[in-house]
């Protein structure tokens, strides 16, 4: 049997509430600085809570023309400036066949709905009589990808994933799947969000989910989860082909593993996420002994904590003890299906920097949740492979392994 | 007031596109501007907003030249209040 390609991720791209560009996330990261603050975008005097993590450094104008701006949502816009970010980092150069053969894989879960919120104002509630035509090419949550496509020029497999906060990591799975097979030779795969409008929002003040403080994943006086927003990007490529460049390598996208709950809307069970995380270790051919860092799910309300807690105990067993898990949701928020994409980034960089970030905001732990979640501050660890997992709505799961790779 | 009218329509012309308004004159066309499918559904959609009016598919799609929009524009307003039909409300802000 030929030997399976492995997949490099030769570069990467990250926008979020931490910053823009992955030096300026990581320094935030490493600082175990939250970046969850008031909400600045629109009036919350009518929503049930008032603190989220926006990209609040994030300049439009700073990246796109005002005729770009007019076909980009602000989902589309997060998405290509971490895309452009990590084709710049990694350093590949395009040819003819190599566009031809990259495929771009992005998640979303709610694609431009700020765009369509505005449009269906204008004719609901302000009476108008007509929406902005733009409204739909901006609002499809595949803009992204085609606007990746469309900048680079790449015209190989090109598709969008929509799992709500699992969206990104199935991204991951479906890029690294296609660069396994050989049906592509290079991908841009990732996922971006920019959830602030106001009716979404006040579908989420609905869930019972949004914390009115902060969100302290894995603590006892948790009281839910904080929206984040962002883009992040990773090139990934055959990792012969990027030695063959000379290219900087910062890790290998080394698994992936799925899994459907098929239990319930909301409520996590514990041998989903478990079996996700089985899956990944057995695709990247890793013991759970040799992961050095989880980049938890840790979304900080009451359901999700304690499910993952003994999700991770079910596959790690006695390992589960000594396995740094952390949740940097406490820093960038949750930006659903970019949420995977950004905390891919983090590990990468985690592995890469030698610190493993912090769970920030940590008070006290929750009895339920027993395990080391690295409370606020960064710490020195050599890790040689790590785990990052996400757990949508919808019960499906997805959770990816990186190796590291020597510096 | 004619005048005012093309103006009006080169000002909204110059704004979809993102192009100054002196680069507009009655005898562009739609192509010669770069108005591409996408900036021409925009540009219909404001016009038809600024001067409230509906400006149906066909004749939309015949349209070429600057000064088409004007006088077709012209023609919307007067068949309007011709047949008495109140042009389209939008509620005040």
């Amino acid at each position: 049997m030929t030997p399976q390609r492995r997949i490099a991720v030769t570069g990467v791209g990250v926008v979020c509430a931490l910053g823009t560009g992955a030096a300026a996330v990581w320094e935030s990261l490493r600082a175990g600085r939250s970046a969850i603050r008031p909400i600045e975008l629109l009036d919350t005097s009518r929503i049930g809570f008032h603190s989220a993590a926006e990209a609040s450094g994030y300049d439009p104008a700073a990246h796109f023309s005002p005729s770009q701006l007019d076909h980009l949502d602000r989902f589309a816009q997060l998405a290509l400036v971490a895309a452009r970010e990590a084709v710049r980092d990694s350093g590949i150069a395009w040819t003819p066949a190599l566009r031809e053969r990259t495929a771009i894989v992005t998640g979303s879960s709610v694609g431009g709905q700020t765009t369509e919120d505005v449009g269906f104002d204008d004719v609901y509630r302000r009476g108008r009589p007509r929406v902005h035509p733009l409204t739909i090419p901006r609002t499809m949550a595949n803009a992204a990808t085609s606007q990746i496509s469309m900048e680079f020029g790449l015209t190989g497999p090109a598709f969008t994933i929509s799992t709500a906060c699992s969206s990104s990591n199935h991204a991951f799975a479906q890029a690294l799947a296609l660069l396994r097979s050989g049906a592509a030779d290079a991908a841009i795969a990732g996922g971006s969000e920019a959830p602030f409008s106001f009716g979404l929002l006040k579908a989420w003040e609905a869930m019972r989910v949004v914390a009115p403080d902060t969100c302290r994943p894995f603590c006892r006086d948790r009281k839910g989860m904080i929206l984040g927003e962002g883009g992040a990007m990773l090139l990934l490529e055959p990792l012969e082909a990027a030695q063959a460049r000379g290219a900087k390598i910062y890790a290998e996208l080394a698994g992936a593993g799925m899994s459907a709950d098929a239990h319930h809307l909301t409520q996590p069970t514990i041998e989903g996420p478990a079996r996700a995380m089985r899956i990944a270790l057995s695709d990247a051919g890793l013991a759970p002994e040799e992961i050095g860092y989880i980049n938890a799910h840790g979304t900080g309300t009451p359901g999700n904590d304690p499910a993952e807690t003994r999700a991770i105990k079910e596959v790690f067993g006695a390992a589960a003890e000594r396995v740094p898990i952390s949740s940097t949701k406490s820093m960038h928020g949750h930006a659903l299906g970019a949420a995977g994409a950004i905390e891919a980034v983090t590990t990468i960089l985690a592995m890469r920097e030698g610190y493993l970030p912090p769970t920030a905001n940590f008070t006290q732990a929750d009895p339920a949740c027993d395990l080391d979640y690295i409370p606020n501050t960064a710490r020195a660890a050599n890790v040689g492979a790590a785990l990052s997992n996400s757990f949508a709505f919808g019960g499906l799961n997805a959770v990816i392994a990186f190796r590291a790779w020597p510096r | 007031m004619p005048e005012d009218l093309a103006e009006k329509v080169i000002s909204i012309l110059a704004s979809v596109k993102h192009i100054p308004r002196e680069k507009i004159t009655l005898e562009s066309s739609l192509a010669d501007l770069g108005f591409d499918s996408l900036d021409t559904i925009s540009m219909l959609f404001e016009l038809e907003s600024a001067f409230q009016i509906s400006i149906p598919d066909d004749r939309a799609r015949s349209i070429r030249y600057v000064h088409e929009i004007v006088s077709g524009i012209r023609t919307l307003l007067a068949e309007q209040s011709a047949s008495g039909s109140s042009l389209e409300s939008v509620p005040s802000e």
